[in-house]
């Protein structure tokens, strides 16, 4: 943590000279930081005063394609409601965005003594006000998806996650189907009004479908299949034992064989791309979080996949369709040459530059192609780089992004290389490639991870209103 | 890294690819070769990954820098453009399964399609230590390879059988070419290579390049 802190002061600085605007977003970060850092600090008044300047330009744009948007900036799982709260109750009266106008504001004088005891007593206290919340959207008879987005961003407690996933990935798109509502209605809405009867419906209705591509592509001889889908399921199978090799419950023959089941369906399913090595990352984190439904304890704790055949049968449909759906925004990604991917690379270097022209001229200077580092962070949307504990908390921002999570993952993985920053401006060619390729992040914990959000939001809502820098 | 830490004071660079299939073992002889580690629960390349390591030929450092592939076709797009300016490269299948060593073929024709028809190539036979599980003989291999003119060596990662041998051999080969070629060329070391390889990843548009005025050790 005070590696990555010094890290983006000395940024600051580079930044503060050379631009006035990112003065106050800068100013903005380091609240945050003190914030995740359990200090107390007047944050409340200095988030929102210190973005103020902004947010005519930016961060108030009516066309913002996440209607949350401007409440996020610089806040975290772990920050302190009230603090959020504030920021929603004084950004409200200028900004049209909608969402908003269902929040009430409770900031108060007490409030006020009250979050900077919290922050310092941290995750706990901000825990127990952010389950309400939580609680408080799914609880009623319909869920408001934007709203579940909106507070899904900032993490979900993990014994929600698995509800939370399923609304967020499972629920809209059967939505339209099943009530045959117009999307176009839907999306004006913004809401999924999905009663609970309904939700189990559907939900038994997709396990059916999948149960039945299992039937019609898995289980059938070799004899049945085309040379390409042997060769794809051959693939499969090399690659299902040494899918995060380093958490001892995905050693298990079972795990594996779910594994192998929802990908090759999957594969079937989408002939466009087929399997492509690294979507057996991608399918690790929705197993995990729906098998947490069923065994006690973290994934580390897990020694056997003991559940009756159902059961298994039901979580491995629920990763499937997720799956299915996270994929569903970035087909090219996997492609033929995966021009998906190449596009956002180019991105990143392009922002990259916008955003830290000293490493960016160093990278150029090396002969280092973005490519060459930043390929496998598209390819399997940073599960290599980060520790697996984090996985799930990084994935409730992706899934909150929704439609939008390929152009925030540009984002995001700008701020996370530019966390070291300054290490690589010391680096030559290989030395480079070699720490890109190893990042040291093993010791990493929600604090960086938050980190790394927060400022990918901040830098997201600044420059999405100048896109010109993407043009050429 | 230790001993095996990429030094800057060599004679010689020379950038190597490692080919092949997928799970054959490509990842586990350049970390057996670069760091002496093995790891059975080693993830999939994706993209490529890179490490160096230096040795000595004759009495000159010579530093490999390698690059290693991801074994899948779709990948073939992006890891062919690392087969650019590679002065050698090591093609590897897995004798126990022999649909590995069939994919040969295909392999060597990618790598002859984009490469300089100089460069070296070994055909290596890895996890040899699987003995009971075998589906590929020593002599068909053998013959393929000499058919083909390649160099030919039979490998275990895990044992640490061969790795050693089988990427000192490649190398000491590329040095003699590229020796052989500062001859010809009138034995001026620092012109040999340019013009004909390309592209390390670095800068400088050269694989194979000889350090000039640094050779004191």
């Amino acid at each position: 943590m005070n590696g990555s802190n010094t890290n983006s002061r000395d940024e600051d600085r580079r930044k503060d000279s050379s631009n006035t605007t990112l003065t106050s977003l800068n100013q903005t970060l380091r609240n945050v930081q003190g914030l995740l850092k359990g200090r107390s600090f007047p944050g409340k008044v200095m988030l929102t005063r210190r973005t103020d300047p902004l947010s005519d330009s930016s961060l108030r744009s009516p066309d913002t394609d996440r209607s949350f948007s401007n409440k996020h900036a610089g806040t975290s799982e772990w920050l302190d409601d009230s603090v959020e709260d504030d920021i929603q109750s004084k950004s409200t009266p200028s900004t049209n965005s909608t969402g908003n106008k269902s929040r009430t504001s409770t900031s108060s004088g007490e409030d006020t003594s009250k979050e900077s005891q919290k922050s310092t007593i941290g995750a706990r206290a901000t825990d127990s006000a952010r389950l309400m919340k939580f609680t408080k959207a799914l609880s009623g008879p319909t869920v408001i998806l934007d709203k579940l987005r909106e507070l899904a961003w900032s993490g979900v407690p993990p014994y929600l996650r698995p509800t939370v996933w399923r609304l967020l990935l499972m629920m809209p798109s059967l939505w339209y189907k099943g009530l045959g509502m117009t999307s176009a209605v839907h999306c004006q809405q913004g809401y999924a009004p999905t009663n609970s009867d309904r939700r189990e419906v559907v939900l038994r209705r997709k396990r059916l479908e999948y149960l039945d591509c299992v039937a019609q592509y898995y289980d059938i001889p070799d004899i049945q299949r085309t040379d390409e889908e042997i060769t794809m399921l051959r693939q499969i199978s090399v690659d299902c034992p040494r899918t995060v090799p380093d958490v001892t419950f995905f050693q298990q023959a079972e795990v594996q064989k779910s594994l192998e089941r929802i990908l090759y369906t999957w594969a079937i399913r989408h002939p466009a791309s087929g399997y492509v090595q690294g979507i057996n990352d991608l399918a690790t984190p929705f197993l995990v979080v729906f098998l947490s439904e069923f065994l006690e304890g973290s994934v580390d704790d897990w020694t056997t996949l003991d559940l009756p055949p159902e059961k298994i049968s039901d979580i491995e449909a629920d990763c499937y369709w997720c799956l299915s759906k996270l994929l569903d925004g970035m087909q090219d990604h996997y492609t033929f040459a995966q021009p998906g991917i190449q596009r956002l690379v180019f991105k990143l270097k392009e922002l990259v530059r916008r955003i830290d022209e000293p490493v960016s001229r160093h990278i150029e200077e090396q002969g280092l192609e973005f490519l060459q580092f930043a390929f496998r962070w598209f390819n399997c949307l940073l599960i290599r780089e980060i520790p697996f504990h984090l996985v799930t908390r990084l994935w409730d921002t992706y899934l909150a992004e929704g439609d939008a999570l390929p152009d925030f993952l540009v984002y995001i993985f700008a701020s996370f290389l530019l966390t070291w920053s300054d290490k690589i401006q010391k680096l030559d060619f290989q030395e480079m490639v070699m720490f890109l390729q190893h990042l040291p992040t093993e010791n990493w914990n929600h604090v960086e991870l938050e980190m790394v959000l927060s400022r990918a939001y901040m830098w997201h809502t600044m420059f999405k209103s100048s896109p010109s820098h993407f043009s050429s | 890294m230790g001993a095996y830490r990429a030094d800057d004071d060599y004679d010689y660079l020379f950038k190597v690819v490692l080919i092949g299939d997928s799970g054959v073992g490509k990842s586990n002889l350049l970390s057996r070769f670069t760091r002496n580690e093995f790891s059975l629960e080693s993830k999939s390349t994706i993209g490529v990954e890179f490490a160096t390591r230096s040795i000595h030929v004759d009495d000159k450092v010579v530093k490999a820098q390698i690059w290693d592939t991801a074994g899948q076709e779709r990948y073939r797009a992006i890891t062919s453009a690392y087969y650019r300016g590679a002065v050698g490269a090591l093609l590897v299948y897995d004798v126990t399964r022999h649909v590995t060593f069939e994919n040969v073929e295909r392999w060597l024709k990618e790598l002859r399609d984009h490469t300089d028809s100089n460069i070296v190539i070994m055909l290596v036979g890895n996890k040899a230590d699987l003995r009971h599980l075998r589906a590929v003989s020593t002599e068909d291999a053998k013959a393929f390879a000499e058919k083909e003119s390649t160099f030919f060596m039979e490998t275990s990662a895990l044992e640490s059988m061969n790795v050693e041998n089988a990427f000192t051999e490649v190398l000491s080969q590329i040095y003699r070419v590229v020796s052989r070629k500062a001859l010809d060329a009138g034995d001026d070391p620092a012109t040999l290579p340019k013009g004909q390889t390309i592209n390390v990843g670095g800068k400088d548009d050269v694989s194979a390049i000889k350090k000039v005025g640094c050779c004191s050790t």
